[in-house]
């Protein structure tokens, strides 16, 4: 039977099917952005798209305020990846786990799809008519206007606000979740000038941090994370690696990765601030400021990194996450006798990553519970729930005229509003940032707005009685501020295409000069924070690296995204260290319940080596109903019940500010969700160290290339090696450089389709994820601190080694596991009929098992699918293909331009978004590129290398810069 | 035959039984109406089926994430129940095939129930690897027939292809030998039968007519089967081994599994040839065919493989010592202190302690004594595959992804399902067809008797 007669028999000629199936797709909402009113099927496609090709976009990431430059994957009209833009002066290609899961947010089905006016769908007329009424009203009646945002992203915002505060004569209230505020207003005391610096690691060559987790969540990680990996390189010259010394409570991401680590309580930090800058004073015949204290083990690291600074004076930088502003004007005189100021962080061109006063809210509650707010209007923020007074900002937003929130997905405050104006998503919308001075960068929508929803910028432009696009709002801004200060283009139009080209620019900005320290500062510190009642705990409450300040709650990648020390996900705990959990008689899940006041809230707990004493340390951002149930691929259940369970957690905002919790053990338990269940290298009963993570110090490493290091090659073989006569791909990992962020996880699962399987699921053991963080505590089980008294932890990216002898391909029956010829170990997925043989036999335990049929519970979410890659069913094994997708598009496009493909252009996803660089991959015959050379690097080793497996994963050694 | 029989030696059939009365005896079995007991016993078995059939319908159809496995743990429950079951059907085969070629007469009595168990024992063992995999439904893909795929050919290199192959011959010749050895027996049935009862054993005896040339065939083909049945036996386990002396997991990749593994097998084969014996000979009266010297015999082939098995768990430990690799002396020390230790110190205490008692006389010719060490035996040998399997894979190199195991209650139902499978087809050999090779015993009858 041929076409023409099968069209016949059917009644519908194929290409009217073909065409009919388009225009569904574009009416479901999955067109390419183009004018609303018609309908184009998707054979007549927008002129340059071509269906199956990617295109690339330059924006700027939402997900935080750091605002890193992002490229958008828009395939066939929908985003679907973001990656770091490698032009964004900023980040420069890195993109956080954060930033890369926000193109879920884009698909998440609660997204308001309308105005609302209190539970009802509105139009944007009525809502319009209603404010405006609201806020003529207010003029007349003397009551007052507030506008309560976060830091604004960028100028757009910036400018949109400061007209809607113009015209209506009404307060802009800014606070930040995750305050920064007493930074600024340190420097408010000793400067004269409320500002953020900006902190250049890339400068400094010894760093001091007290609770500063800036390779994790604080300020701008991406950024931070590129210029401490720069000093992370141990090269011939060792002076060139920086050392980095961590005085924290709880053990952070920075603190794992820091050469001296140092518990010390936040009650102690003022003390320890002021010891150490009484040092540096000592030291560099400073006058003398307060006097400092701080326990013996911890005055022996401070006085030991005291010289370090000094002797790195000019190149030193102390940087301090206190809430305290006593404690962070100590880090400014000690950064001021370091010679810090213009040098490692700058006051002259600061950063605008965050603004917030601490201050602000509760003022503006006052006012709400005075009856004085007549309209209220919330953007970027949800007081509801992220700062520690949402239970007050509750009840006083009743006596709100009108409140209307700004937010695009519900929250907490959106439960309150009068009206809700939903904000377009940041990949729908046009707008800018200027994280920095003199740092601009753009972004543009990637999609048409999938909803009848309306940029923040543009609500409240038309609120102020400007109404323009955002567009037209974004592009004068630029015209008349950022093309006037660079010198590239004469043409703005010229300008302007370029900037949207590469997404970001640096123009030379005037900057203030860093300004005088004001010596008289230090007598007017303030009380230090006061210790915790006798018996009781301090609270250390902090910025997850997944969650941050809870925005993204309802994002099933992040969710499932293992906290990098502790390996849980799906909700936060409560961090104890051993000490404490041997005397409450703690085990890992028992449920305890935190008090102060009449605060209360229960948490499983989790023991962690390294923290302080005495603390007890939780996430900030979950237990937000609101953001629940969270849509992920949960198993499908057919015949009897399979478990599952919500994401967990408590809210631990109202708890901020606090310093005393009294701590209850319960009598329940909630085993914690945990992606890797034993943490040490050694084993319990030999004690022997795993040579998995080869470590080895700076001091050692210049004697000898090779230190520790030692060359384990297996045994001869019987029989002949591959050949490998055309490609052969590989992949080297520095564990100098990575730092565990875990962005490489989330870039693995995006680009490869990894389900999200959920908290049951997990707890079984059965997380998806291609690519992996292990991450190892010194020691062994209760015995982390060991002789050298520190807790040390490594972090290893673990993926599919791609080994030459690879132990699954041979016992697979049935062939689903094959060996290309360019070294390739490939999943053939519908060949595979599950026997988890190559599972069993894998020795790095990198294959993954579908379980059960995954599919997404949020249907607009399977949207974000990358379809290049194959969505695995039920019953079948996958794991990493070191992106085969990716190699093979990079090739056939070297193919249509008549070249051969340099193994050297292809990256990994997650290769791309590591933002300490740390992967390097390509191809090990291509002479002289960067794969060859890290694979001959001395500090080159193969994990298990010595089975004789021969993976194509070559790991360089941990190198730790012991100067203390 | 009595005419060679030595004086000293004691007879193999008590009872002063005529050949007439072995005849009456077998077939009454299967002839008369059942007791209460057996409509009891096949009430519970097929109960237990069907609880493992609705269990396996929901992980098929669910997913095989309904067991517990994980991410580390990719076989557990599955593959020890597989090896367990395979396990228990060597000792049909080789009290048959091999007990004959060395013509160890008292095999007559049990032979036929023993190799009807391995059969069952076997089928319960096929399930395993059948059901435990993803797509069970393209569980033909590992058997290498023409398609149209390419064709797509299977991993000739792969120990569980060698498995597929194994097994099903393993299962064929069993089963032909089975049969073979039934006919006889069924033509006696045959003749005193009735109706559509005699149609059907009619053709199911293949039309024996007990002529001189029949016998005189049937012997040679019956000698000629037990020939190739032979090696088999050492032949399966030995694959089942493989599956996990090829790896590169410590605690798998050992040299001394394929005897440990056949060792086992007979051990565990014989502790339940002994259970279902001692329960059937009084179940059914048939006391006077297996006797306490029977009984007596299957121990001491208990108690010596139980030596060889303990000296394969002292070899073990040895060489992971002796090897001075770490990974391997991890493993032991993980087996012995590690979470799952109880399991193995009772795999000692079962295989090795208890098997000891069989040195005395008086233990081997105690009924309740013998049966309850069988039972023993058989946790013991489960526990052995479960602390091979599971220990091993818990923790291997990488310690990031060590992890427990625990199992779900489909898991157990399934295991209970494949006994309630077991159990309902021997309640229905039982019933239906001679459990005792007539012909042979016959043969044996005169046997230490004057």
């Amino acid at each position: 039977m041929n076409e023409a007669q099968s069209d016949k028999e059917d009644g519908l000629k194929r290409r009217e099917f073909l065409g009919l199936l388009a225009a569904g797709f574009a009416a479901a909402g999955c067109s390419p952005r183009r004018p609303k009113e018609t309908v184009v099927p998707a054979l007549e496609l927008a002129e340059g798209s071509v269906p199956g090709r990617a295109d690339w976009y330059a924006t700027t990431c939402g997900a935080c305020p750091a605002a890193c430059g992002a490229l958008v994957k828009v395939r066939d009209g929908r985003p679907i990846k973001l990656e770091g833009n490698p032009d964004h002066p900023l980040s420069r290609g890195g993109l956080c786990a954060r930033g890369q899961a926000s193109v879920l947010d884009l698909y998440d089905a609660r997204r308001f799809r309308a105005p609302r006016k209190g539970e009802a769908a509105a139009t944007w007329a009525e809502l319009d008519a209603a404010v405006m009424d609201a806020l003529r009203l207010a003029g007349r009646s003397g009551k007052k206007v507030r506008l309560l945002t976060g830091t604004p992203s960028g100028p757009a915002e910036r400018a949109a606000a400061a007209a809607f505060v113009s015209r209506h004569g009404a307060g802009h209230v800014v606070y930040d979740p995750v305050s920064r505020s007493a930074i600024l207003d340190a420097h408010a005391l000793t400067h004269g000038r409320r500002a953020l610096p900006r902190y250049h690691f890339a400068q400094a060559k010894v760093i001091v941090s007290f609770g500063a987790d800036f390779l994790g969540s604080w300020l701008s990680p991406v950024e931070f994370t590129k210029d401490w990996a720069s000093n992370r390189r141990p090269a011939d010259e060792w002076d060139l690696m920086s050392w980095h010394g961590q005085f924290e409570a709880m053990l952070s991401l920075t603190g794992a990765n820091a050469d001296l680590r140092v518990p010390l309580k936040p009650s102690e930090e003022r003390g320890a601030a002021a010891l150490l800058a009484e040092l540096v004073a000592a030291r560099t015949g400073s006058p003398k400021g307060p006097r400092g204290a701080a326990p013996p083990r911890v005055a022996k690291a401070l006085a030991d990194a005291a010289d370090l600074l000094v002797a790195a004076k000019g190149r030193a930088l102390v940087v301090s996450a206190s809430s305290d502003v006593g404690t962070q004007a100590l880090v400014n005189w000690t950064n001021q006798m370091l010679g810090a100021y213009g040098a490692t962080l700058e006051l002259s061109r600061p950063s605008f990553q965050a603004e917030g006063d601490d201050a602000a809210l509760p003022r503006l509650v006052a006012e709400l519970e005075g009856g004085q707010v007549a309209v209220l209007l919330v953007h970027g923020v949800n007081p509801a729930h992220d700062n520690p007074h949402a239970e007050a900002f509750r009840a006083a937003a009743k006596k709100a005229g009108l409140l209307v929130s700004l937010a695009g997905l519900p929250d907490e405050t959106t439960g309150l509003a009068h009206w809700t104006a939903p904000d377009s998503h940041a990949l729908e919308s046009w707008g800018d940032a200027e994280p920095g001075l003199g740092v601009h960068s753009l972004r543009q929508p990637a999609i048409a707005p999938l909803y009848d929803t309306r940029p923040a910028v543009e609500t409240l432009l038309a609120w102020s009685g400007k109404p323009a696009s955002a567009h037209d709002h974004v592009r004068a801004l630029w015209r008349a501020e950022v093309f006037p200060k660079q010198s590239e283009h004469k043409d703005f139009e010229a300008f302007w295409v370029d900037a949207l080209r590469r997404g970001a620019l640096a123009v030379s900005a005037a900057g203030r000069g860093e300004g005088r320290f004001d010596a008289g500062a230090l007598s007017r510190l303030g009380a230090a924070p006061s210790a915790p009642e006798p018996g009781a705990f301090e609270p250390v409450l902090y910025a997850s690296n997944m969650l941050f300040d809870g925005r993204q709650a309802g994002n099933p990648w992040l969710q499932e995204l293992p906290d990098p020390v502790t390996k849980a996900c799906w909700g936060n705990w409560a961090s104890f260290a051993p000490e404490d959990a041997a005397r409450l008689g703690l085990v890992e899940g028992r449920l305890v319940r935190l008090r102060a006041g009449a605060l209360s809230a229960v948490l499983p707990a989790h023991v962690q080596p390294g923290q302080a004493p005495g603390c007890v340390a939780a996430a900030l951002g979950y237990g937000r109903p609101a953001a629940g149930p969270v849509a992920a691929n949960y198993p499908t259940e057919k015949m009897f019940p399979i478990d599952k369970e919500a994401a967990g957690g408590a809210d631990v905002y109202p708890f901020l500010g606090r310093t005393s919790a009294a701590v209850e053990v319960l009598p329940g338990m909630s085993l914690l969700a945990k992606t890797q269940t034993y943490d040490h290298l050694a084993d319990p009963y030999t004690k022997k160290r795993r040579e998995h993570i080869r470590e080895t110090t700076l001091q050692e490493l210049t004697s000898d290339p090779r230190a520790g290091n030692p060359s384990e090659e297996p045994g001869a073989s019987l029989w002949p090696g591959h050949a490998y006569k055309g490609r052969k791909w590989a992949m080297s990992v520095d564990l100098s450089l990575c730092t565990g962020c875990s962005a490489c996880v989330v870039a693995c699962q995006a680009e490869n389709n990894v389900p999200v399987v959920g908290k049951a699921e997990v707890r079984k053991g059965r997380d998806m994820a291609w690519m992996r963080l292990d991450r190892y505590y010194s020691g062994t089980p209760g015995e982390e601190a060991g002789e050298s008294g520190q807790v040390e932890t490594a972090f290893q990216p673990m993926l599919c080694q791609h080994c030459d002898n690879a132990p699954c391909e041979t016992v697979c029956p049935v062939l689903a596991t094959v060996h290309s010829s360019e070294g390739l170990n490939m999943q053939v997925y519908n060949r595979c009929v599950g026997t988890r043989y190559c599972a069993n036999n894998c020795p790095y335990k990198v294959r993954r098992f579908n379980w059960f049929d995954y599919a997404h519970q949020d249907l607009t979410q399977s949207l974000a699918l990358n379809p290049d890659v194959t969505v695995r069913t039920r019953g079948v094994m996958e794991k990493c293909s070191f992106c085969v997708q990716r190699i093979y598009s990079a090739s056939s496009a070297a193919k249509a331009e008549g070249r051969v493909l340099k193994g050297s252009e292809v990256r990994p996803a997650c290769a791309q978004s590591c933002p300490a660089s740390a992967i390097v991959f390509g191809d090990l015959n291509e002479a002289g590129s960067p794969i060859e050379a890290a694979a001959k690097d001395p500090r080159s080793y193969r994990v298990l290398g010595e089975l004789g497996v021969g993976p194509a994963v070559g790991y360089k050694t941990k190198v730790r810069n012991k100067k203390v | 035959m009595s005419a060679t029989a030595s004086e000293l030696r004691e007879p193999l059939v008590d009872g002063d039984k005529s050949y007439r009365d072995v005849t009456a005896d077998v077939c009454r079995i299967a002839e008369g109406t059942p007791a209460p007991l057996w409509y009891g016993g096949l009430a519970v078995s097929a109960t237990a089926l069907g609880v493992g059939a609705v269990l396996v319908v929901h992980q098929v159809w669910t997913g095989i994430g309904a067991w517990g496995l994980n991410k580390t743990v990719g076989w557990s429950w599955d593959i020890t129940n597989f090896v367990f079951w395979v396990g228990i059907g060597h000792a049909g085969t080789l009290i048959s095939a091999i007990l004959f070629l060395f013509r160890q007469r008292w095999r007559t009595s049990i032979n036929r129930s023993a190799e009807a168990m391995t059969l069952f024992a076997v089928m319960c063992a096929g399930i395993f690897p059948l059901i435990h995999m993803g797509r069970p439904w393209l569980a033909y893909w590992v058997m290498p027939y023409p398609n149209p795929m390419g064709p797509l050919w299977v991993n000739f290199r792969s120990p569980l292809l060698w498995d597929v192959f194994a097994i099903s011959t393993y299962f064929t010749i069993s089963a032909v030998f089975w049969y073979f050895g039934l006919v006889p027996d069924l033509a006696t049935m045959r003749d005193r039968a009735t109706g559509l009862r005699k149609r059907v054993l009619s053709a199911a005896s293949l039309g024996w007519d007990g002529s001189h040339r029949t016998w005189q065939h049937y012997e040679t083909v019956y000698l000629l089967l037990a020939g190739l049945a032979t090696p088999l036996v050492f032949s399966v386990h030995t694959i089942v081994s493989f599956d996990f002396a090829t790896s590169v997991i410590p605690g798998w990749h050992t040299t001394i599994f394929p005897p440990y593994f056949v060792c086992g097998a007979i051990f565990s084969g014989f502790a339940m040839v002994l259970t279902l014996m001692l329960v059937a000979r009084k179940a059914v009266r048939l006391e006077n065919y297996i006797t306490l010297r029977h009984v007596d015999a299957m121990c001491k082939v208990i108690l010596l493989t139980s030596m060889i098995v303990g000296l394969a768990y002292g070899t073990e430990l040895f060489t992971s010592w002796y090897s001075a690799n770490p990974y391997e002396q991890f493993a032991f020390l993980n087996r012995m202190r590690g979470p799952y230790k109880a399991y193995y110190w009772t795999m000692v205490f079962c295989n090795v302690v208890v098997p000891q008692l069989f040195w005395s006389q008086r233990v081997r010719r105690t009924v309740p004594a013998v049966f309850v060490m069988s039972l023993l035996v058989n946790v013991g040998m489960w526990m052995e595959r479960f602390v091979i399997i599971t220990t091993s894979l818990h923790r291997d190199y990488l310690p990031s992804s060590w992890i427990l195991y625990h199992p779900t209650y489909v898991e157990v139902g399934t295991f209970v399902g494949s006994f309630g499978l077991f159990f309902t087809m021997f309640f229905l050999f039982c019933r239906f067809l001679p459990m005792v090779a007539i012909s042979e015993v016959k043969g044996v009858l005169d046997y230490g008797r004057h």
